[in-house]
């Protein structure tokens, strides 16, 4: 794409090529750039979506294979099922694609920038706006084309359905997005100061919304599978069934196709793509009349300062930690304030886990009455509960913890001028990332052990490995980010998608399946010393060497990964001159 | 030094403030300005931190609105297109794409401000020749350092060939050539009829190049007038260093100068 063969001198239109250009332009030297310099990222980041897509794509292929073999009318309840889960998709997009549609419109340097050029309004939203909305929607495409692909090869589906995937998911992402962009637009104008009450407020009428309607279905009368179950099941979806919700178009449209109805699936894709552009244009005509007095209103909205004070809670910090030196407790208090005055982390701990409680609470439900599990599935669910717990809080160190050396940047020279030694600044980053971890994980895997019935020897053996887990996942991140510390860089999210973070995310992954694989491999010798309700084995020797085996392997293990990273960062960190 | 070119007091003002105030929820940050820039001059913003200059500034270049009063820029309301292809604005902060080059970066302002492309590869060259931009202008700008951007944000400021020039706290972070070469920049743009309103807390770099001297406190215009102006005005036998602290520091005269006021 060159600029110079391009447009004549209408103003409007070349403002409209530069935008096209500068985008290619940056997508061209980023894409350069990532395969001259760290191509090991590039493999990694390719083969482990690869990986994570197969997965899914396989997981959904023996979801549909079992909906398939064991239940009647597998269409109709594959339609609810996709009205059900696009619908959820839709609110989460409409809110996710408004929160980065505002980032971008009104608080971005960018936005500032394209603003005091004599571009249209209207160009510099569509220009912010695309991005939003790819960085809004990548997550949709990554789960949805798997599930989509799945239900294609179960359903025998023809080539229509294929070919008409990709442009439903495409005008589906723009309706939802549009629809959020507007929302931020007109809050940006009618209420900035009102925003996180806004965003608090809608996120706790979703999370209230989900938890009602998930214990309505979970609530389901009849014995799990039979056609009275299907039944009330299916009257329990129809709510997301109105002919009125544009993922109950994308649902019917794509059943349609894959079962050969090519028209209805035509159809339904106009009508979705005829109202996802209604929903463009409105949000672009808002932007001609609100971006640019929003972008005023907002900036002004921000610049009131705030004031925060002592708060009971660090007082109560200071007298439980009593033990720690003062300035390792001071230095933990900071870290722990930075992240409570930071919706963004606050917000996706508390939604990440506060999901997987939900789930683990629900546990009971399919593990009560005739319904109840044999003790070997509950305690491969027990390990499975521990493991996905694991590998939340490995995102969660990954995206959060690994940058917070790299975040001190450009005042680094003062944590070097600190009366205490750089050793006792990083143990102290530790103690916060392990501390606040140990909280979140074990309240989670008792919820889950205890709801699942699981013996106290059990229990007690998942909390030592999760707290195992904790501090070797503190441990890898705070190391990590001493040892790949990227001090130029201000925003947490790009340190976290840089190299560096790409590896923490790995070599974190690594070491939850090792612990897992340690613990959960000679389950079947050691548990029944833990489970007495498990029938005694033919060598009591045998259990008790695995069990000491299994122990000391964890442990090991633990302390290897919380050791070495430390280590290796604590050198690193006394060696980097600030 | 101290620049000698004086602008016509009755030139018609390239910018133009009346009665603007600004308000961020109850406090007021801007409170009722007028000011007038004529072309050629080179007008020195001065307050202390917080006193409202960069909320002033980016009223003038459309993206505050002010909440009382009006910003116009060479007849057109500031917030407008025609406003903002006639002014190019230097943040204490610039912005620069760090996927881009220098060069493609140059290209992109080009393009955005619809300029003859014959001319704007001619002035091109000339800016980078005059910023001394030709060693890393092919590099992509994520690996500038501090003043380097500056340098290329100054160039791609220029390369439009603006009407008005607004630049806030422009000398931070430059090393003393380039320095050198961004006030040069300032005077001969002055010279050149471009109307340059300038934001600092750097004294001596107001004293030493602006035609316009104004002082801003608690978002008050609290003096306007040449140097020599304001210090017969006030009786001011030192340096501006002096007087900013006597005007600033609660010593404030009872009555806002006045420029007309003064004898010539």
């Amino acid at each position: 794409m060159s600029l110079d063969s391009r447009g004549p001198g209408n103003p409007r239109k070349r403002t409209v090529h530069a935008l096209r250009w500068l985008r290619w332009r940056q997508t061209c030297n980023h894409f350069t750039a990532l395969v001259r310099g760290s191509w090991l990222r590039v493999v990694l980041v390719a083969l482990f979506s690869a990986i994570f897509w197969g997965l899914l794509f396989f997981l959904f292929r023996d979801g549909f294979r079992f909906i398939d073999a064991i239940l009647p009318s597998t269409n109709e309840i594959v339609e609810y099922l996709f009205g059900l889960f696009f619908l959820s998709l839709m609110v989460m997009l409409v809110v996710s694609s408004g929160i980065l549609v505002y980032a971008s419109l009104y608080q971005s340097e960018e936005a500032a920038f394209l603003l005091s050029t004599p571009a249209a309004d209207d160009r510099v939203f569509a220009h912010l706006f695309r991005d939003a909305l790819v960085f809004a929607s990548w997550g949709l495409f990554l789960l949805g084309s798997p599930m989509l692909a799945a239900y294609g090869l179960v359903a025998d589906a023809g080539w229509p359905f294929f070919a008409l995937v990709l442009p439903y998911l495409v005008v589906f992402v723009l309706l939802a997005g549009s629809t959020g962009a507007a929302g931020s637009m007109l809050l940006a104008r009618y209420a900035p100061r009102r925003t996180k009450t806004v965003l608090g407020l809608l996120l706790a009428a979703m999370l209230i919304g989900g938890l009602v309607y998930a214990v309505r279905l979970l609530a389901t009368p009849g014995q799990v599978f039979s056609l009275d179950w299907i039944d009330a099941l299916l009257d329990r979806l129809s709510a997301s069934q109105s002919p009125w919700l544009p993922s109950r178009w994308l649902a019917r449209g794509l059943v349609s196709a894959a079962r050969g109805d090519a028209a209805q699936g035509l159809y339904d894709l106009w009508i979705l793509a005829s109202h996802a552009a209604l929903a463009y244009l409105f949000a672009a005509w808002l932007s001609t009349r609100f971006l640019r007095s929003g972008f005023s209103r907002a900036r002004s909205a921000s610049s009131a300062r705030r004031r925060h004070g002592v708060y009971a809670i660090d007082a109560l910090f200071h007298r439980v930690f009593a033990f720690l030196p003062a300035p390792a407790r001071l230095l933990i208090l900071k870290d722990f304030r930075c992240f409570r005055r930071d919706p963004a982390q606050w917000a996706q701990f508390l939604l990440f886990f506060g999901l997987l409680g939900l789930y683990f609470l629900n546990i009971q439900r399919l593990n009560s009455g005739d319904d109840a599990w044999p003790p070997f599935w509950k305690h491969v669910i027990g390990f499975l509960n521990l493991s996905v717990a694991a590998l939340i809080l490995s995102t969660f160190t990954t995206r959060f913890v690994f940058p917070l050396l790299s975040l001190e940047g450009r005042n680094l020279w003062v944590l070097g001028l600190l009366p205490m030694s750089r050793r006792t600044i990083l143990w102290g980053k530790f103690l916060f990332a392990t501390g606040l971890s140990l909280v979140a994980t074990i309240t989670l895997v008792l919820l889950s052990d205890l709801m699942l019935r699981l013996p106290p020897g059990v229990i007690a053996l998942h909390i030592l490995a999760i707290s195992i887990l904790c501090a070797g996942l503190a441990a890898i991140s705070v190391g990590l980010g001493a040892i790949l510390p990227d001090l130029r860089q201000d925003d947490p999210s790009k340190i976290a998608a840089g190299l560096g973070g790409t590896l923490n995310l790995v070599v974190s992954l690594i070491y939850i399946a090792l612990v897992i694989v340690v613990l959960a491999v000679p389950a079947p010798w050691y548990l029944e010393l833990l489970d007495r309700s498990q029938p005694p084995g033919d060598s009591p020797i045998r259990a008790v060497l695995s069990l000491a085996a299994v122990l000391i392997g964890a442990l090991s293990l633990g302390a290897i990964a919380t050791w070495l990273p430390m280590r290796w960062g604590i050198r690193a960190f006394e060696q980097l001159e600030a | 030094m101290t620049v000698a070119a004086s602008p016509h007091t009755t030139t018609p003002a390239l910018v133009e403030l009346r009665g603007v105030s600004k308000a961020y929820g109850a406090k007021r940050v801007v409170d009722h300005l007028d000011l007038d820039i004529r072309p050629g001059e080179l007008f020195a913003f001065l307050g202390p931190n917080g006193a409202g200059k960069t909320t002033t500034i980016k009223m003038v270049c459309g993206l505050l609105r002010p909440t009382a009063g009006s910003v116009i820029i060479d007849g057109f309301p500031a917030s407008t297109r025609e406003a903002r292809a006639r002014l190019a604005f230097v943040p204490d902060q610039p912005y620069l794409y760090g996927k881009l080059t220098g060069r493609e970066f140059l290209r992109f302002v080009v393009e955005m401000y619809a300029m003859d492309r014959r001319r704007a590869a001619l002035r091109t060259a000339e800016l980078i020749e005059t910023f001394e931009l030709a060693s890393f202008i092919d590099d992509l700008c994520e690996t500038y350092s501090h003043g380097m951007r500056q340098r290329v944000v100054f160039a791609s400021a220029l390369v439009h060939e603006p009407r008005v020039l607004v630049v806030d706290e422009p000398l931070i972070g430059l090393d003393p050539r380039s320095a050198r070469i961004v006030k040069n920049l300032f005077i001969s743009q002055a010279r050149s009829g471009v109307a340059v309103l300038m934001s600092t807390h750097l004294l001596a770099i107001a004293e030493e190049l602006a035609d316009t001297i104004g002082i801003i406190h608690q978002g008050r215009l609290l003096a306007r007038g040449t140097l020599d102006d304001l210090k017969r005005h006030y009786r001011e036998e030192g340096s501006l260093e002096d007087m900013f602290l006597r005007l600033t520091e609660g010593d404030r005269p009872t009555t806002p100068f006045n420029p007309g006021a003064v004898a010539p």
